[in-house]
């Protein structure tokens, strides 16, 4: 996939009719797709839902779920809820700064991971919980941290190998 | 029907909103996002009055609130007075320096609010009363932009709009008056875009922007007299009907 590439949001968008109640759908989709919404592609649904980019602007902004910066190809959230943070899910997103050297809210360099917090993800039974693009991680220890980002760092290796 | 502010009779049309009906009567009460020409913002929370109907007794935003009963309303009463500060109290905090909150605060016997960091330049309340007077022109250049605190009344990207047309309808409608406007020299300068002015064809006095000018014309027609300011055209309309009376 190649991430300048913005035809393929044609395709997104068209899988919808052009009427605004699909808005918070596509956006997601596009965000899903690229990992961010990039901003051609935010001129170009203005276009097809005839939807004012002020108003595409504002939900953009409004949504966690949502960047308009792009981010990195691994999400990393770190729940922060507040079962986790009883159970020190400080030391937890500590050990990430350290690894990756981000702050919360930003993407490393090379634009592989990106450091975010979130508010309980339901699953306070195994807290402290972690979650990565879709994969899952309970009772996370700082220990583990490492070994869990290493996974990544070596999946990418692998890939960029083939 | 006939209601009760105050301790005051007032008649009162069904449906009619309360502050309305207050204000017909001399009756004051504090508003900052309430505008006539775009009724029912209703997000500052400042024009709140206690509703009374027999033995209940709720708390209401003045300016939406239609009567449809005969009820008897206070609009200064120890509760109200005490939730109303604390509303101005938070509006002060965001607000600090603002020459409008101030005189809430000097209304309310307030003082300053210490209590939280606040940036002294801010000005805006987020009320959003800006944003619906654009959306009123059919313009949509600016809208809120992110949420929490970081909440912000802005244009797309903080950029200059590409479809502003300077009309200056948000900074007018601003009860604080936190939009930055300033025409100098013929130049009008708004959200971050220049904007030439244009002088109105009979007085001579600078009066708007050309792209709202051309806006107007194309919308409403030629024949409209948009090379005229309010107050000529006023005249101009004025006189016109004169004519047609003499015939
Ligand atoms: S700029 Fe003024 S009108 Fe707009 S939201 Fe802020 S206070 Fe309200
Ligand atoms: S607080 Fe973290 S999963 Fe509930
Ligand atoms: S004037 Fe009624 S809520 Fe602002």
């Amino acid at each position: 996939m190649e991430l300048k590439d913005f035809s393929y949001a044609r395709t997104i968008l068209e899988q919808y009719p052009p009427e605004r109640r699909f808005l918070l759908a596509i956006l997601q989709d596009i965000q899903k797709h690229y990992n961010y919404i990039p901003r051609p592609i935010l001129e170009m649904l203005r276009d097809y839902l005839d939807v004012p980019l002020s108003k595409l602007y504002s939900v953009a902004t409004f949504y966690k779920a949502l960047s308009l910066k792009p981010k990195g190809r691994y999400v990393i959230k770190v729940c922060d809820g507040t079962a986790c943070h009883l159970k020190s899910s400080q030391s937890i997103i500590d050990e990430i700064k350290k690894v990756l050297k981000i702050v919360p809210g930003s993407t490393t360099g090379d634009g592989k991971f990106s450091l975010e917090t979130v508010n309980c993800l339901g699953s306070c039974a195994v807290s402290p919980v972690m979650v990565i693009n879709d994969r899952f991680y309970g009772r996370v220890t700082p220990s583990r941290v490492r070994e869990i980002l290493e996974e990544y760092g070596r999946l990418e290796n692998e890939q960029t190998w083939k | 029907m006939e209601i009760i502010i105050d301790g005051k009779k007032c008649e009162a049309q069904y449906g009619e909103y309360l502050l309305d009906i207050a204000r017909k009567n001399g009756i004051h009460i504090p508003t900052l996002c309430h505008s006539d020409a775009l009724p029912g913002q209703a997000t500052c929370r400042l024009c709140i009055v206690e509703v009374v109907e027999g033995s209940r007794r709720r708390v209401v935003t003045s300016c939406v609130f239609p009567v449809t009963r005969e009820v008897e309303v206070f609009t200064n009463s120890e509760k109200i007075r005490r939730m109303r500060k604390n509303i101005i109290r938070l509006l002060s905090a965001r607000a600090p320096k603002n020459e409008f909150i101030q005189k809430l605060r000097e209304e309310y016997g307030l003082l300053q609010e210490t209590r939280f960091a606040v940036d002294e330049k801010e000005n805006c309340i987020l009320c959003g009363l800006c944003v619906r007077a654009c959306e009123e022109m059919g313009i949509f250049a600016i809208s809120t932009v992110n949420r929490g605190i970081e909440k912000k009344v802005s244009t797309p990207f903080d950029e200059a709009s590409d479809v502003c047309i300077g009309c200056g309808a948000c900074a007018f409608v601003c009860p604080t008056r936190a939009i930055n406007i300033m025409d100098e020299n013929g130049v009008r300068h708004l959200w971050n875009k220049e904007f030439q002015l244009v002088k109105c064809q009979k007085c001579g006095e600078y009066f708007t922007t050309r792209e709202h000018q051309e806006y107007m014309k194309q919308k409403f027609g030629e024949d409209n007299n948009y090379t005229l300011c309010e107050k000529c055209r006023k005249k101009a309309a004025g006189e016109k009907m004169a004519e047609c009376y003499r015939i």
